[in-house]
């Protein structure tokens, strides 16, 4: 058996911003991590209820992919803009 | 929306078990992660047996797509002992936080470390009990506030903490791998990891990787916070590195 997830997706300066909401816990280690803010809470809720997050808070997305190796659930991917 | 996108989760990870059993925000994602990245890379999954112990690491038994063991209060190194001597060809892990390697496990740990056995030990230190509530460990940082030290422990009272590589390195023999790593800086943790994975294929003996991890939880601290108390007062007190080659 092969788990779906979907992703949320969103373009933000030089990546593109894959968030599954079915993984998110909303723990908020990638707000903090993130070197640029650009990630903060979205409207949208995880699987827990909690708020899970999006791109476009502060400067735009370098796609470090800092924040897709700190999740803890592999809720991120990051992918670059060709 | 182009081709239905995958979460990159390493390959070794069982995709139907996810989300996980851990709490939001704790370290046991993260060190299980750098876990999978080092079984991907050095292509170990149907080579494997992972152990895991009791406490919150025993949520991991469904982690992987690996044949998992799951023991009590240390028992894991003594159960993997007799099983790598049976079948030497087999690699074994051993997952375990600080209260079961440390405290209640530690004679297994000892001596395990003292004969030099070919296993691979990885502890998950968060400084605190975090599946009883939160109590003290023999981790927990002097001055930290726990479910039984509520106001912070007292080192004349319940002694300093515990630190595993440095006690492992005054016992094990020549051979043998300790490092401790942290879920900071997740690529020097999966680099220990792979080292001590390669460590017990070569056959050179006992490999024992450390990691700092979080407990958000039982810490009652924000990501911010979280982030503080692991990067500076836990890695401030618990040094980062390899302790011996």
């Amino acid at each position: 058996m092969v788990a779906n997830f979907e992703a949320i997706i969103t373009e933000n300066g030089k990546g593109i911003f894959h968030l599954f909401p079915a993984l998110c816990k909303g723990c908020g280690l990638c707000i903090e991590k993130c070197p640029v803010d650009t990630i903060g809470w979205s409207r949208q809720l995880g699987f827990l209820g909690t708020p899970v997050v999006e791109p476009g808070h502060g400067k735009p997305c370098i796609a470090c992919k800092k924040c897709e190796l700190i999740c803890p659930d592999c809720a991120i991917l990051i992918e670059r803009r060709k | 929306m182009s081709v239905q996108a995958r979460p990159a989760i390493p390959r070794s990870w069982r995709p139907e078990t996810k989300p996980h059993k851990f709490c939001p925000g704790c370290g046991h994602g993260l060190i299980l992660k750098a876990l999978g990245m080092a079984v991907d890379e050095l292509d170990l999954q149907d080579r494997l047996i992972f152990a895991c112990d009791i406490g919150c690491s025993l949520l991991a038994w469904d982690f992987f797509n690996i044949d998992s063991i799951h023991t009590h209060h240390g028992r894991t190194l003594p159960v993997l002992t007799g099983l790598k001597r049976v079948r030497p060809e087999l690699i074994v892990v051993a997952y375990m936080g600080d209260g079961g390697a440390y405290a209640i496990g530690a004679q297994h740990l000892v001596n395990a470390a003292a004969r030099n056995e070919f296993l691979t030990v990885i502890v998950a230190n968060n400084s605190l009990y975090a599946m009883t509530g939160g109590q003290m460990a023999p981790t927990t940082l002097p001055g930290q506030k726990t479910e039984t030290t509520p106001y912070g422990r007292e080192v004349k009272a319940a002694g300093a903490p515990v630190l595993g590589p440095e006690l492992v390195d005054s016992i094990a023999p020549t051979g043998a791998y300790i490092a401790r790593g942290t879920v900071a800086s997740m690529i020097q943790l999966k680099n220990f990891i792979k080292k001590a994975l390669v460590h017990q294929i070569e056959g050179k003996g006992f490999s024992f990787v450390e990691s700092l991890s979080t407990c958000p939880t039982n810490w009652r601290t924000n990501a911010a916070e979280t982030w503080h108390f692991l990067e500076k007062e836990m890695s401030g007190y618990f040094k980062v590195g390899e302790i011996r080659q």
